[in-house]
């Protein structure tokens, strides 16, 4: 697990999952994933020339590895940079050479991992999607952390307050939706533990970004999502028990 | 029963989801699945689902499917 001391925060979460989830039953995925490799029946793709070049160039000792690394600091930056337009609506304060900046402390990042984990490469994707999957988390990573530190969610964003307008009672069905508004209220207070109450609110109710909370509590992504999970396993089970069952392809079957 | 949309939204959690640290290490075979045409959710069915509902790791995977279909082609030479 070196990988933790020189990566970025995106490799952090990579690595640190396996860790996390032998200590705490909010790692835990909600459920199980095949393995990369119990999951795929088609043989490995090393043989695909242009990984296999890539992989042969990135490593210590190569004649050609200063150039290997240069050229894929290059895209990494390229495919950060692009990433960060593409989601530029998330922090509409970054701009202009902040931006450029952010896209080449991505690419160091992430291409710091990628050499430090070369030789995990299965060759079960092209190599460049590989690469390009750790400048995307430090981007979505970077871009957490900004907005955690300009805009970090308020007081009122965590609490239970007024329920969402996107709920609000309609004239033709108002005294059933009123009771089942209440019931939904009673159940986030009654029935979820502090931190998943925390979560729901924020993220499900006052759409805090859910990488932005987790900064907040000091947690990671998937434990929040687990909380999040929980939260509305049992408040769907409490509209159900007290007569208003929410129909739909979310529900638990 | 009450059929009622945003609070189906509200509440989603549809059994079988994988969770997001489960679509980590395969987010690049999933993107290139799809990039072959082909359905992903064959091979991964957990972060197909989670992938519905978490906004957090859809981005995540945009940003794999876009760099992948945009930068992929690239030689270390």
């Amino acid at each position: 697990m070196t990988v933790i001391e020189i990566g970025g925060d995106a490799t952090r979460r990579l690595t640190a999952a396996g860790r996390l989830r032998a200590t705490s039953v909010y790692d835990q995925p909600v459920s199980v994933e095949p393995s990369p490799a119990a999951a795929t029946t088609r043989p490995s793709v090393l043989s695909d020339p242009t990984s296999r070049r890539w992989v042969e160039q990135l490593r210590p000792g190569h004649a050609r590895r200063e150039q290997a690394v240069a050229r894929l600091h290059d895209a990494l930056r390229r495919a950060a940079l692009h990433e960060l337009h593409r989601r530029r609506g998330q922090l509409p304060a970054l701009a202009g050479t902040e931006l450029d900046d952010v896209a080449q402390q991505c690419a160091d990042d992430a291409i710091v991992s990628i050499l430090g984990r070369i030789d995990d490469f299965q060759g079960l994707s092209r190599f460049t999607t590989w690469a390009y999957k750790f400048a995307i988390f430090e981007v979505s990573s970077k871009l957490a952390r900004h907005a955690w530190q300009r805009n970090p969610p308020s007081h009122e964003e965590l609490e239970l307050g007024e329920l969402p307008d996107s709920l609000a009672t309609q004239p033709a069905e108002q005294t059933e939706r009123r009771e089942q508004l209440t019931v939904l209220r009673e159940a986030i207070e009654a029935n979820l533990t502090p931190r998943q109450r925390e979560v729901f609110v924020a993220i499900a109710l006052n759409d805090v970004p859910i990488d932005v909370l987790a900064l907040q509590l000091g947690s990671n992504r998937n434990a929040i999502y687990k909380n999040l999970f929980d939260a509305r396993r049992k408040l769907r089970e409490s509209m159900a028990a007290a007569g208003h069952a929410v129909t739909r392809e979310g529900a638990e079957e | 029963m009450i059929d009622l949309r945003s609070l189906d939204e509200l509440l989603r959690a549809q059994e079988g989801d994988a969770g997001c640290d489960a679509g980590v290490p395969i987010m690049d075979q999933y993107v290139e699945i799809e990039l072959r045409g082909e359905d992903p959710s064959e091979r991964f069915p957990g972060t197909a689902i989670h992938l519905r509902v978490c906004p957090g790791c859809r981005a995540d995977h945009d940003g794999v499917l876009e760099a992948a279909r945009r930068f992929g082609d690239l030689d270390p030479d």
